[in-house]
């Protein structure tokens, strides 16, 4: 399985991909900190990987005899990050609900499973330049 | 999705938050002022400004109709006007003012020092906020430019 175009590096790609998306979505959270009537977001992704791989979600699927067609139930290839606006909490006067050392927290979490997802590819492709200078 | 998205985002809350700041600072330096304009022959004295803060992108419903189906994050934040504080004037007894009335009332600026010094915190903290989160962003693709190395 040392392939950079494996599963597990597919994964490990779409994984950035969420991190960048929910680095960006934080910091628009961020700068409008104090804006009026402002909700703020949320990425969620790994929620709904861990629900895609563990089966919790309906194993049900329909088959797709065309590339155009809707999915039914979710497949593995089919997960996605999504931004999810959070309408339900008010924090401020002027019902923003930007909790600005929430989300500073959250910037800091993030940044740091960015950089473990960015040690997993170089360890994956060092893996792989090894397997390839074995002869 | 751009990689720098997040770098539009927080500048342009620094913006923002700058032009804040420097209506604030006006506002400070004009707390004593009783001559700002001329309306009929009398003078009027400066009047606080406010600024109003609103998400970038989302001034249509076209805007946030197509951000909403394309998934995208928000584009950041920006100042949408600055308008004038409706609050009444401070009267102040001050027979020996130039511009005191028959009464021996000045009409002095609607500024409540405190309240702007309270705002320039404010002001400067989420400045500082946007700062880390810039820096945050910048490290992230400091650390992916390494990939591979």
């Amino acid at each position: 399985m040392l392939n950079v175009n494996g599963n597990q590096f597919k994964l490990l790609e779409r994984s950035l991909d969420a991190a960048n998306l929910r680095q960006t979505v934080i910091a628009n959270n961020i700068a409008n900190a104090d804006t009026p009537y402002f909700k703020r977001s949320d990425v969620q992704f790994e929620e709904v990987l861990r629900k895609a791989m563990d089966g919790s979600i309906s194993k049900l699927e329909g088959r797709r005899t065309d590339p155009r067609h809707i999915h039914i139930g979710i497949s593995g290839q089919e997960v996605k990050p999504a931004i999810v606006q959070d309408d339900s909490t008010v924090m401020n006067n002027n019902l923003n609900n930007v909790d600005i050392d929430m989300e500073m927290a959250l910037l800091a979490k993030n940044q740091l499973r960015y950089n473990t997802i960015i040690q997993q590819v170089n360890h994956e492709i060092t893996m792989s330049k090894i397997a390839l200078e074995a002869r | 999705m751009r990689l720098t998205n997040s770098f539009d985002i927080s500048a342009s809350a620094l913006t923002a938050q700058r032009l804040r700041m420097d209506v604030i600072a006006s506002n400070v330096a004009n707390a004593e002022t009783t001559r700002a304009q001329l309306v009929n022959g009398e003078w009027v004295p400066y009047t606080r400004k406010l600024v109003v803060l609103e998400p970038k992108g989302q001034s249509s419903f076209a805007d946030v109709l197509n951000g909403k189906m394309e998934g995208r994050a928000g584009e950041g934040v920006k100042v949408s006007r600055i308008y004038n504080d409706p609050a009444p004037y401070k009267q102040v007894y001050n027979p020996s003012h130039p511009d005191a009335d028959e009464n021996g009332y000045v009409q002095m600026p609607n500024v409540d020092i405190l309240k702007e010094m309270a705002d320039m915190i404010s002001a400067t903290r989420s400045y500082e906020a946007n700062v880390t989160a810039l820096n945050a962003s910048k490290a992230m693709i400091t650390k992916a430019l390494e990939i591979g190395k």
